[in-house]
């Protein structure tokens, strides 16, 4: 169903739209915000002389380091009285990043959501588990509030006690799964141990899942332990921007619509700086032009997607993000060779002889790079030789080389021993750093 | 022929009793084992009175396990009894893939427990030549 008219207006329209709103915040953060400011006057760039929207491009990125630099209320356009709530994510070091909501936010964050939730396939008739963290994340509180304002009921579980999780599934007849792409699975996973057939004792049919990626073939993961039925869309947004709501997957399943009367997304070259051809992969640059409290301008989100504006079947005109394929900030340089964690799932997910979780190991040894991934060994007849077990760390070793051009060396764990995540998964350590 | 189960374990301390504790829990009588010195993990191949029922238990305990049949000839306690097995096998143009033995049976004679590429040849020929071959009840106590 589609939630918003805004989600089907002609380009033209849009962009009408989109530039009023433009200038109307580029005005205001000018204004009000002493770091904008001080950054548009270093570029010798005004308020006025955005006329087009291509004069995006003429406007400062703003870095998740701005945020950090005016921790925690210097970025808001606004006075604290106005505002009604805060969120932060914690970072890897220092201090976590603040944002700010008015009451209008709060009601711009609830549609944006409601949009995605409907684009997956949520109706007033759902009964929605969300067994994302509660707390300061954005994730928890964007779906909830989105989901109620659909109609569906709303079964605030947070994350963790996952026993717990599937006895409120089964009593209250749970239909809609909020989760992250590991901690559905994982929930998959207990459901099946527990010798539940989610097809024939569960009613859940939709996952909306979010927080971080997922690959194809963790979604194929997904209905593995699922069903084929579940209908499986991920959803894409961070806290600086708004949280959740920034774009989502529609059931077509061909990118993540992004509701773009209230986002302009760019793609940039992370080196220079510089907007690429529409269509071509590089960094997701967004630009928040309904905000109230933080609108952040041309900020840049460090993942690597692409932008596609031909028109999607759902009847949705707004343009798609393709499914992430790694952030910058993840990127492992290994011996010379860039590398994403998601290249080495995809990967990993196609052999069928082993689960879905797996740990990146990297660490230097005599000045040379080594990687080691460690996996869970599943198929069990393979335990009649040890040729067989070297055989599959040979195969698995082999479809590396052929994507990443580098040597992994391949460590079979037993089932079930690595770790799971009941938020986003911590996969990667890098041992060069410490 | 007899059951035997073939577990993978990793190396690190205390994995193999992780296998036998789930046994003991549940009054489940090891009669043999064998490991081999592997840099990161081991298949560790174990003969018990009741195979069903622990390798579903050891399943729900995370272990991946495989429940395989082997051939289980009786040795008879004299110079020289392995040697003239082998030679059964390898006469018969079997190779032998690993072989470990059960040796306490409560006044029983040993049993050598044989995995080859062809099971019910390896245990035919041995029969043929005057070997006894012990089935799964003979394990039981
Ligand atoms: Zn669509």
């Amino acid at each position: 169903m589609i939630w918003a008219k805004e989600e089907t207006l002609p380009r033209k329209e849009l962009e009408e739209i989109q530039l009023a709103r433009l200038k109307e915040t580029v005005t205001r953060v000018y204004e009000k915000v002493p770091a904008y400011r001080e950054k548009m006057d270093r570029a010798g760039v005004r308020s006025e002389d955005i006329r087009s929207l291509a004069d995006l491009q003429r406007l400062p990125f703003t870095n998740k380091k701005d945020l950090r630099d005016n921790y925690p209320f210097g970025l808001f356009t606004v006075p604290k009285k106005e505002l009604v709530r805060v969120h932060a994510s914690s970072g890897t070091t220092g201090k976590p990043t603040v944002v700010g909501y008015t009451r209008k936010d709060l009601q711009t964050w609830t549609e944006c959501v409601s949009r995605i939730a409907a684009m997956g396939g949520a109706t007033e008739d759902d009964v929605a588990q969300i067994c994302f963290g509660y707390g300061m994340f954005t994730g928890a509180l964007g779906l909830h509030y989105g989901l109620e304002n659909i109609g569906a009921i709303v079964c605030p579980t947070s994350s963790g006690n996952t026993q717990k999780q599937i006895m409120y599934m089964q009593d209250f007849g749970t239909t809609l799964l909020v989760a992250t792409p590991s901690y559905a699975l994982h929930i998959g996973e207990v459901v099946r141990q527990m010798g539940i057939d989610p097809e024939k004792d569960l009613k859940i049919k939709i996952g909306l899942v979010g927080g971080e990626g997922m690959t194809e073939p963790m979604r194929e993961e997904m209905h593995k332990l699922w069903g084929n039925d579940m209908k499986v869309t991920q959803n894409y947004g961070m806290s600086e921007l708004i949280g959740p709501g920034v774009s989502g997957e529609c059931l077509e399943l061909c990118g993540m619509h992004i509701n773009e009367d209230h986002f302009i997304p760019e793609i940039i070259d992370p080196d220079t700086g510089e907007v690429l051809e529409p269509g071509t992969k590089g960094e997701l640059v967004i630009t928040c032009i309904t905000k109230e409290a933080l609108p952040l301008i041309r900020y840049r989100t460090r993942d690597i997607s692409r932008l596609m504006y031909e028109p999607c079947k759902c009847g949705r005109t707004t343009v798609r993000m393709e499914n992430l394929s790694g952030r910058s900030d993840d990127m492992l340089i290994i011996r010379g060779v860039n590398v994403f964690p998601t290249q080495i799932e995809e990967v990993l997910l196609k052999v069928p002889e082993i689960g879905a979780h797996y740990e990146i190991i990297v660490d230097r040894k005599n000045h040379l790079d080594l990687m080691e991934i460690k996996v869970e060994l599943a198929d069990e007849s393979l335990l009649d030789s040890y040729a067989k077990l070297g055989e599959l760390e040979r195969k698995i070793k082999t479809s590396l080389r052929v994507v990443l051009g580098l040597d992994a060396s391949i460590k079979l764990v037993a089932p079930r021993s690595l770790q799971r995540f009941e938020g986003k998964a911590k996969r990667v350590t890098d041992l060069r750093k410490s | 022929m007899i059951k035997q189960l073939s577990v993978f374990v990793q190396n690190e301390i205390g994995s193999l009793a992780g296998v036998t504790s789930v046994l003991k829990d549940n009054n489940i009588n090891l009669r043999a084992i064998a490991s081999f010195d592997t840099p990161e993990f081991a298949i560790l191949r174990i003969v018990v009175d009741q195979p069903e029922k622990a390798k579903s238990l050891l399943s729900e305990h995370g272990f991946a396990v495989k429940m395989s049949e082997a051939v289980a000839v009786e040795l008879i306690d004299k110079p020289g009894a392995l040697d003239g097995m082998l030679h059964v096998i390898a006469d018969a143009g079997l190779g032998v893939n690993y072989i470990y033995s059960i040796v306490v049976r409560e006044g029983k004679v040993p049993l050598m427990i044989i995995n080859t590429e062809d099971l019910p040849k390896t245990a035919a020929v041995l029969r043929e030549k005057g070997y006894t071959v012990a089935e799964q009840e003979d394990i039981k106590s």
